[in-house]
C-alpha cells in the first residue's frame, strides 16, 4: 500500500545509532517515547478530555502511531516543569490546566448538556472557537481569562507536545536535534543524505528509496 | 592543546610526507656532473660547419629568439634527448598529481553540491583523463608528441578556463554578489584554475618531448625551463591565493595554516627568479624550497585530515565531515607544482649527459 504522507517511509528513529544521535540525544527521546500512558497528575476523564482537544487541535498522522499528546502534558505537569513566567490573570500551570478543564465541560454542560469528551467534533470546535475569543467567561473559570488560558496555556502545551515527539518529526520530516551532526548542505531545496527526503509531484517512489537510507 | 594539536597534525603529516618522498622522491637518477660541463665550456671549439656548429649548440646556449632579446631574458642551455625525456615525464607526473587533486577535489566539492548543474561532471572526467594521459606519458621512454595526450590536455587547460566562467557564474548570482561571504562559501573561483594548470604542464611536457634535439626547448616561442619556471611559479602563487582566502575563512585556527601562505610564495618568488635569471646556476637553494614545498602538499593532507577529525563527530561523522570539514585532496596542488618547477630548473641548469 503507497505511503501517502509528505515524506513517506521517513523515520526519524532510524538515526538512533547514527553520527546524528550521542548519548544525551538517545537519552531524552528514550524518555519521550517511554512516558507513561497512564495518568499520574489527571485523573482519566481529564486524561480523556485533553486528547479530544488535541484531536480537534493537532489530527494525528492517519498511517503513523498516535502522538501520546495527553501523556506528555501529564508528565510535565506531573514532574513540575514550568515555564518561568505566567501570563496576567493566570494561575500556576497545574491550577490553571484542572481549572480550565473543569470550566470547559462546565461550558459543554451549560450549552450542550454533555461533558466535552462527548460533544460531536462541530460542537467541540464551536466551544474551543469561543474560549479562542475569550467568549467564555462562566463561574468555573474563576476569573481566569478564557482566551489567555487557551492561547497561552492549553493550544500552546499541546502543539509543543505533539511536535516534541519523534512520530511528529517523521511526519514532518524534521530530523530532530541538529547537534551532533549539522547539515553541509544549507541552500534551499538542498538536502543532506541524512535529512528527509520529500514527495514531490507524486514522485512516491524516489522519496521512498531516499528516506529507507536516511540514518 | 594547542602545542598537542599541532603535534598530532605533524605526526600525521610526517607519516605521509615519508610516504609521499618514498613515491616521488626518487625522480632524479644520478646528479649530473656540472663542474665537467664547465671544463668543457673553458675552450669552445671553433664553429667551421653545420655539424660543428650543431654539436656546439648542445654544449651551449641557444641563440635567443626576437621575443626572448626583447623581453630581455637571457639564453638557455640546449637540452639533450636523454635530458628533455626526464623532464618531459617529470612534467607528465606533475600534470598527473594536480589531476589527481582535481579529481579527487572535484568530485568531493561537486558531490556536496549534488551535481545540480550537469556541468559539474566535466571536471571529473576531464581530470581523469589527464590523470591517465599523464600515468601514459610518465611511463613512456619515447620522444615525440602523443596525439591523444596533447588533445587530452588541451582539453583540460580549457576546462580550468570554462570553469572559472561557470564558478563566477555561481558567485555573481548568490545573493549580494561579488561579496567576501560568496566568495568564502560560493564555488572557489580559483579552484577550476588547478586542471588549467594540469593540462599547462602537460602541453609543455608535450613540447619538451618534441622538439629537435641539440636546441633548447621551446613553448610559445620562449625556452621550456624559462616559461615552466614561470608558469609554475604563477600556479603556485594562485594556489597561495586560494589556500589564503580559505584559511582566512578558517582564521588561522592553528598556527600550521600559515605554512601554505609563507612556504610556497617563497618557492613561487624563487621559481620567477630563476624564470627571469641566468641559466646554467646551481640554485640549490631554490631546488630544496621546491622540494619542501612539494613535502608540503603531502604534510597538508595529513593536517587537513585532523582537521576532519577536530570536527563534531571526527572521522566517525566522516559523511559530513569530509565537506565541511577542510579539503584532503587540495593540498597536493602544492606537491604537483613544486615538481614542475623541479622539472624547470632541470631544463635551465646544464645537462652535461645530452
Amino acid at each position: 500500500m503507497p505511503d501517502p504522507s509528505r515524506y513517506p517511509g521517513y523515520d526519524v528513529l532510524r538515526k538512533r545509532h547514527t553520527p546524528s544521535w550521542n548519548d544525551k540525544t538517545r537519552q531524552v527521546i528514550d524518555a519521550r517515547l517511554a512516558v507513561p500512558r497512564e495518568p499520574r497528575f489527571f485523573d482519566a476523564h481529564e486524561l480523556a478530555t485533553i486528547t479530544a482537544v488535541a484531536d480537534r487541535l493537532v489530527p494525528q498522522p492517519r498511517n503513523r502511531p498516535p502522538i501520546p499528546v495527553a501523556a506528555l502534558i501529564d508528565d510535565k505537569l506531573h514532574k513540575g516543569q514550568e515555564d518561568g513566567f505566567r501570563h496576567e490573570g493566570m494561575p500556576r500551570e497545574r491550577e490553571a490546566w484542572q481549572r480550565g478543564l473543569a470550566a470547559l465541560d462546565a461550558e459543554a454542560q451549560a450549552q450542550h448538556g454533555a461533558p466535552f469528551l462527548h460533544l460531536s467534533g462541530p460542537q467541540q470546535d464551536a466551544l474551543l472557537k469561543q474560549m479562542e475569543q475569550g467568549a467564555l467567561n462562566g463561574p468555573a473559570w474563576g476569573g481566569m481569562p478564557s482566551q489567555t488560558f487557551f492561547k497561552q496555556r492549553m493550544a500552546k502545551d499541546i502543539v509543543f507536545a505533539y511536535y516534541a515527539h519523534p512520530t511528529a518529526w517523521s511526519e514532518i520530516g524534521f530530523g530532530g536535534p541538529a547537534s551532533p551532526r549539522g547539515y553541509v548542505r544549507l541552500g534551499y531545496d538542498q538536502r543532506d543524505p541524512w535529512e528527509a527526503a520529500e514527495s514531490k509531484d507524486g514522485d512516491t517512489e524516489s522519496a521512498l528509496r531516499k528516506n529507507r537510507h536516511v540514518g | 592543546m594547542r602545542t598537542k594539536q599541532a603535534g598530532m597534525g605533524l605526526l600525521g603529516s610526517l607519516a605521509l610526507g615519508a610516504i609521499g618522498v618514498a613515491l616521488f622522491g626518487r625522480g632524479r637518477q644520478a646528479p649530473p656532473a656540472r663542474r665537467r660541463l664547465l671544463e668543457a665550456l673553458a675552450l669552445p671549439p671553433p664553429v667551421t660547419q653545420p655539424v660543428e656548429r650543431l654539436r656546439s649548440l648542445r654544449l651551449g646556449d641557444t641563440p635567443r629568439g626576437p621575443l626572448q632579446r626583447w623581453l630581455g631574458i637571457p639564453s638557455s642551455p640546449a637540452v639533450g634527448r636523454t635530458a628533455r625525456i626526464r623532464a618531459a615525464r617529470r612534467l607528465d607526473r606533475s600534470a598527473g598529481l594536480l589531476a589527481t587533486s582535481v579529481l579527487l577535489d572535484s568530485a568531493l566539492e561537486h558531490y556536496r553540491g549534488s551535481f545540480r548543474n550537469p556541468a559539474m561532471y566535466t571536471p571529473l572526467g576531464v581530470s581523469a583523463l589527464s590523470l591517465a594521459a599523464s600515468l601514459h606519458g610518465t611511463g613512456d621512454p619515447r620522444s615525440g608528441r602523443h596525439p591523444f595526450r596533447s588533445t587530452i590536455y588541451a582539453a583540460a587547460a580549457l576546462t580550468g578556463i570554462v570553469g572559472t566562467g561557470f564558478h563566477l557564474y555561481n558567485v555573481t548570482r548568490r545573493p549580494g554578489g561579488f561579496v567576501w561571504q560568496n566568495l568564502f562559501y560560493g564555488a572557489p573561483l580559483g579552484a577550476p584554475m588547478a586542471i588549467s594548470l594540469a593540462g599547462l604542464m602537460g602541453s609543455a611536457a608535450e613540447h619538451v618531448r618534441d622538439d629537435r634535439p641539440g636546441t633548447a626547448p621551446r613553448i610559445f616561442g620562449l625556452p621550456a625551463g624559462r616559461m615552466l619556471a614561470a608558469m609554475s611559479g604563477a600556479g603556485i602563487l594562485g594556489t597561495v591565493g586560494e589556500a589564503g582566502l580559505l584559511h582566512f575563512r578558517g582564521a588561522y585556527h592553528n598556527p600550521a595554516m600559515f605554512l601554505p601562505v609563507t612556504m610556497p610564495p617563497a618557492a613561487a618568488a624563487l621559481l620567477l627568479n630563476t624564470a627571469a635569471g641566468p641559466a646554467r646556476r646551481d640554485r640549490w637553494i631554490t631546488r630544496w624550497w621546491l622540494r619542501l614545498t612539494a613535502l608540503l602538499g603531502f604534510v597538508g593532507v595529513g593536517f587537513h585530515a585532523y582537521g576532519v577529525q577536530r570536527n563534531m563527530g571526527g572521522w566517525r561523522n566522516w559523511r559530513q565531515n569530509l565537506l565541511n570539514g577542510p579539503p584532503l585532496p587540495a593540498p597536493p596542488s602544492f606537491t604537483g607544482l613544486a615538481l614542475a618547477g623541479l622539472a624547470a630548473l632541470d631544463l635551465l641548469e646544464d645537462e652535461p649527459d645530452a
